[in-house]
């Protein structure tokens, strides 16, 4: 908190000091109650999984050694994992983003006539659907089955729940004179969209790129069921593999073997790594997209 | 327009595809193999190399190890699946019943290409017996393992602490309780901490019935035989299908596990706690060991390398000193060493003899032996005609069992370790032979004919069996949890009376019904 | 072109004279730009609903998903009549209201919260760390809740033995509910509080300024600014929200279940993976599928009705 510097506090109303010193050991409050578990898995994924679960590491690690992500990383399925991840994340959030920004768009247009039906038809989805079989039989006979388009197209291509949001944020954002005055100009609505809405909503295409981002990034559902050439497989589909790998016998020696005590020893260092190994890059991303949630860093870009 | 797109669908069925080979002339065949997690790739097998070819096949295989359940009902809805698969129960009798059509019926096939399986009818004719459906068909094989002992889950005790103590083994459940509290209030690891013994642990009971290394073992002092560890409570008693669940004996033993847990000698994280958790803490720290009295597979693997010494099995207990019900254990010779549904071969498949003959390899008596502790020279070496010695782990860190789940399909596999075979089995399983010693006894005076339950011989019809799955989880719901509720706070004797009258509601005695009459028909087919 | 050129100031809606056709040539452009998504829809999502019919007939895979014998509201019935029943609904709606009642304000205060923050680099830190804990994977939180809760060795579980709780909380009927809430809202706050952020990004910054010289105090700034900016945001995911109010995650409950909180912990999903799922039930899992969903919809229906009337906003 050194940026704060002490001018500023005088100058500040008795009331306001007292809400800033608020703010801030409720902001240190919250801080330590979320990092402290997040600090725990880090020391648990190089401390001695035995240590661990007797609860003696607490604050620093135990019994330090690495052999859960050299498990992660001897298997050479995770870089193929890590590619094709990245590849539909990629690929398939920019489709989700190429249908989703314009159709939310149009919905948000006051004077589109078919728009309060449209909405339900879109939103009855979220509710009602045929279950598993029937879009699974769907997609084998779409020759989806085991390519890596059904990554990219399937039902959750456009998301309802992503389509709401941005319809209410264009809505409440972009001021319908502005319209008027691009009309005016003689701007078609493919030109608004493109030059004035899109750059004015960075914010919320941000939010809902990320949420496709991750949900492309944490499906393993899809592979799961539609996938069954190994190389096509993402990244969480291997990572949980080799947790699984691991994790013997977690039933109990239940199909009548001997319990692999030298494996089952490490299985839960393997599953914290497995969180750093698996999230790390989508973290990375975070602070990239966080600028965008500045204030009046929207305004700005379109002055500027 | 969705209407027409619905009959399109509707409309769209996959053909059968014409047999494709390879330049060498083998036919190609897709597989599936439902292998532990812990297994390597397929490909890496040298014997299953060896066995393709033998059979003038090459099977392009899809490995699976998790979430199949999930994965399967897509699959066979879809009536989209690969020409053989394999695993345990990969798939149940239950497909059989409702994807009528999707799976070859093997009786011709074997007849005309399957000599090994043949065989292992003649030799076990209770493979036979399993791999029968009610139809008379044969969907899914069987296997048999041979090797694995009469129960997976033994009891063990600390003898140094009881040795420090200076107290014996126990041989009833008052015997039992004193040495718990000795253990407790005691410092039997002589660590100088007299706190920090556990006297008693048993691992996590799932919510949907009782299995191995679990407390339910204690019921065989009051003479009743469960198998597998408990399951969901049903059992059979001089021919007769009961439940324990509703049993006053259950009862007793809840008051039993009442008193102990009242008393601080059950950990009172065992109902919480997970298996890793469960293994971790039995482990100690060091040389300094946390548990007293407790279950499991195998001294090593339960309690590590370093304290494995300490303990000791013993022989099941009886209920009192004056009891004189004849003591019992749960029996599960059974589940460990034959299996039902091993391979089968879809009816879509291009090249049905092809694939039979592969299946086939597999039964073969040294192929098997492959399957189950992996290939021979790096795993198994061949010391003579029919006998073989099974070898220690490349990696000596490694342990035997994990060595063979790593390097085979091991007990997943579909096998035939015929009785005429020698086999020198690795440590482990000596380990195991040697610790059971003490319940061989109990074994023995086992009335097999009419107190061991043959749940797995047991083949419903869809009707029955979806009726019974909805009794036993309303049923379960109530009964796993009432124990928790009971063993943990008491209460046990205000509430049986209620608690009986709920369960006989909710459908267990028409449950009771149901196995009994096919137990009667599966008597009756197996005298005949 | 022409057509939008033609600056109709009046908004369509309001308009009379206008046919069908008419607006459809005045807006093709608008219906070029929606038809992706519908045609997407259309194809994955509506396609499929066939299955739906399942609920009410028996599933026979020889004749097809709609070919097996009709059985009527007989699964219905079946569902309705377990003795589970009521136990499934009482614990299901009571873990998804508390859910909503605690998890669905938390995002926003945070929001509100980081928002007050001005040292750049301390929000920057304080909000990749609340974001974290969305990408633990539910296994690895429910192990982590069962190590941290350890009566014997958990931080939280001495912790609160030295605040008088006593006894092992993941084995009490009581405290199940809290401690799925809690670890529910500690792990999704920071990713739920993003939307919020976004739409607090967008006000204005003029309208501070005017605050300030207005000598409004902050939290007449949060009551007067920025609370208003978010409101429109927050109506509409309350409206979904209470869309789901008969559903709760299926794998955290499953994999927190153990034989003490079983009263507590078994709901609608984790039954019918039981019944369902594991035993090959298609037509009853279709039928209480259909059940939830029925019920989720309804109240998504009446709640988008009262917003409706309430603050003229909806969801349609």
């Amino acid at each position: 908190m050194a940026s704060i510097s002490i001018d500023k506090i005088k100058a500040k109303k008795p009331k306001d000091l007292l809400f800033d010193t608020f703010i801030i050991f409720f902001c240190l409050f919250i801080f330590f109650v979320v990092a402290y578990p997040i600090f725990f898995i880090v020391i648990a994924s190089i401390s001695d999984p035995t240590f661990v679960s007797t609860g003696q590491v607490l604050f620093l690690p135990k019994g330090f050694s690495l052999f859960g992500y050299e498990q992660i990383f001897a298997d050479t399925r995770v870089w193929i994992g890590y590619r094709n991840t990245l590849f539909y994340a990629l690929f398939g959030t920019f489709i989700n983003l190429l249908f989703t920004l314009p159709a939310a768009y149009v919905l948000s247009r006051q004077e589109f006539r078919a728009r309060r039906f449209l909405m339900f038809f879109f939103i009855f989805t979220m509710f009602f659907n045929g279950g598993l079989i029937p879009t699974y039989m769907l997609m084998r006979d779409l020759s989806l089955v085991d390519t890596p388009w059904v990554f990219i197209f399937n039902p959750l291509t456009v998301n309802v729940f992503n389509l709401i949001i941005t319809r209410t944020f264009f809505e409440n954002n972009i001021p319908h004179e502005m319209f008027e005055a691009a009309t005016m100009d003689g701007c078609s609505h493919f030109k608004f969209f493109s030059t004035i809405v899109l750059p004015l909503s960075k914010a919320v295409t941000a939010v809902i790129g990320l949420y496709y981002l991750v949900g492309h990034w944490n499906n393993f559902f899809t592979g799961l069921i539609y996938i069954r050439d190994y190389n096509l497989q993402p990244l969480q589909i291997v990572l949980r593999d080799i947790l699984l790998s691991n994790q013997v016998f977690a039933e109990g020696a239940g199909s009548g073997g001997t319990g692999g005590g030298y494996a089952q020893r490490y299985a839960d260092q393997v599953k914290y790594g497995v969180i750093i190994v698996s999230s790390l890059p989508v973290l990375v991303l975070y602070p990239f997209i966080q600028k965008y949630f500045e204030k009046g860093v929207l305004i700005g870009s379109v002055k500027g | 327009m969705i209407i027409s797109l619905v009959t399109i669908v509707a409309c769209s069925n996959n053909s059968a595809t014409e047999p494709q080979e390879t330049e060498d002339g083998k036919t190609i065949l897709t597989g599936l193999i439902l292998k532990h997690a812990l297994t390597k790739e397929v490909a890496e097998m040298e014997w299953l190399a060896e066995a393709e070819e033998r059979a003038g096949v090459e099977i392009q295989w899809e490995e699976v190890s998790a979430d199949w359940d999930q994965k399967k009902g897509a699959m066979l809805a879809g009536g989209d699946i690969p020409d053989i698969i394999i695993g345990p129960g990969a798939i149940s009798d239950a497909d059989f019943a409702q994807f009528t059509g999707v799976f070859e019926d093997l009786s011709p096939l074997i007849e005309e290409h399957g000599p090994n399986i043949q065989a292992m009818f003649e030799e076990q004719p209770l493979t036979e017996v399993l791999s029968t459906y009610p139809d008379g068909a044969i969907y899914g094989l069987s296997k048999y393992q041979r090797f694995w002992p009469e129960t997976a889950t033994m009891q063990f005790i600390n003898q140094d602490w009881l040795d420090n103590l200076g107290l014996e083994v126990p041989t009833n459940w008052d015997e039992l309780f004193d040495v718990l509290m000795a253990f407790k209030e005691e410092d039997a690891n002589g660590n100088g901490d007299p706190n920090d013994e556990i006297p008693m642990d048993f691992a996590p009971i799932g919510e949907g019935g009782f299995g191995f290394f679990q407390p339910t073992v204690l019921l065989g002092s009051t003479g009743m035989t469960i198998v597998g560890g408990g399951g969901q409570g049903y059992f059979l008693e001089d021919g007769e299908v009961k439940n324990f669940f509703i049993d006053e004996r259950y009862k007793e033993f809840v008051i039993f596990m009442n008193k102990l847990y009242a008393n601080g000698l059950i950990n009172d994280e065992a109902f919480t706690q997970d298996y890793s958790q469960y293994q971790a803490v039995a482990r100690g720290e060091g040389d300094v060991a946390k548990i007293g009295y407790t279950f499991g597979w195998e001294k090593t693997d339960r309690f590590g390398l370093n304290i494995a010494d300490q303990y000791q099995t013993f022989a099941p207990m009886q209920q009192s000193a004056d009891s004189d019900d004849e003591v019992s254990w749960t029996y599960d010779y059974n589940q460990l060493n034959y299996g039902v549904n091993f391979a089968q071969i879809s009816s879509q498949a291009s090249d049905k003899e092809a694939a039979m003959r592969f299946i086939n390899e597999l039964y073969d008596p040294e192929v098997s032996l492959q399957v189950l502790f992996g290939s021979i020279g790096p795993n198994i070496e061949k010391t003579g005609d029919q006998s073989y010695k099974i070898l220690p782990p490349e990696d000596e860190e490694m342990d035997p069992g994990t060595w063979k789940w790593t390097s085979s399909w091991a007990d997943n596999g579909p096998m035939f370790i015929s009785d005429e075979i020698d086999v020198e089995l690795p440590v482990d399983m000596q380990d195991v032979e040697a610790q059971q010693e003490p319940f061989k006894q109990v074994f023995e005076n086992l009335d097999q004919e009419n107190d061991v339950f043959p749940g797995m011989m047991l083949k419903y019809s869809q009707e029955d069996q979806n009726q019974m799955t909805l009794v036993n989880t309303d049923f379960m719901n109530i009964a796993i949890a009432k124990f928790g509720e009971w063993v943990t706070s008491g209460g046990i004797e205000e509430e049986w009376d209620s608690y009986v009258q709920q369960v006989e509601q909710i459908g267990l005695p028409s449950n009771i019904e149901i196995i009994q009459t096919y137990y009667d028909d599966y008597i009756q087919q197996i005298s005949e | 072109m022409a057509f939008t050129q033609v600056s109709k100031t009046k908004t369509a809606s309001r308009s009379k004279r206008e046919t069908v056709l008419s607006t459809f040539r005045r807006d093709y452009q608008l219906w070029l730009m929606i038809f992706p998504a519908i045609i997407c829809v259309i194809i994955f999502n509506y396609v499929p609903m066939y299955g739906i019919q399942l609920a009410f007939r028996e599933y026979d895979f020889t004749a097809g998903l709609t070919g097996g014998e009709w059985a009527g509201l007989k699964y219905f019935e079946q569902f309705f009549n377990s003795h589970l029943f009521w136990d499934l609904i009482r614990n299901t709606l009571l873990i998804s209201i508390t859910t909503i009642v605690v998890g669905f304000p938390a995002p926003i205060a945070l929001a509100l919260l980081v928002n007050q923050i001005r040292w750049k680099r301390g929000k920057r830190i304080l909000q990749t760390t609340v974001y974290l804990p969305h990408f633990i994977s539910i296994v690895v939180l429910v192990g982590l809740l069962n190590v941290m809760l350890s009566p014997n060795t958990g931080v939280l579980g001495l912790l609160l033995a030295k605040l008088g709780v006593e006894g092992n909380l993941l084995a009490s009927v009581t405290a199940f509910v809290p401690i799925y809430v809690l670890s529910d809202v500690w792990q999704h706050v920071g990713w739920n509080s993003i939307i919020y952020l976004a739409a607090l990004a967008s006000v204005d910054p003029q309208l501070y300024d005017a605050a300030k010289i207005d000598g409004a105090n902050k939290w007449q700034i949060i009551r007067n600014i920025e609370i208003p900016a978010i409101i429109p945001t927050i109506i509409i995911l309350l409206i979904l929200n209470m869309g789901s109010v008969i559903s709760t995650g299926f794998e955290k409950i499953f994999l927190m279940q153990n034989s003490l909180n079983l009263p507590i912990s078994e709901v609608i999903e984790t039954y019918v993976y039981k019944t369902g799922i594991v035993s090959n039930q298609f037509s009853y899992a279709a039928a209480i599928g259909l059940f939830n969903t029925l019920i989720n919809f309804t109240m998504l229906v009446i709640v988008n009705t009262i917003a409706k009337r309430v603050a003229r906003i909806s969801l349609w």
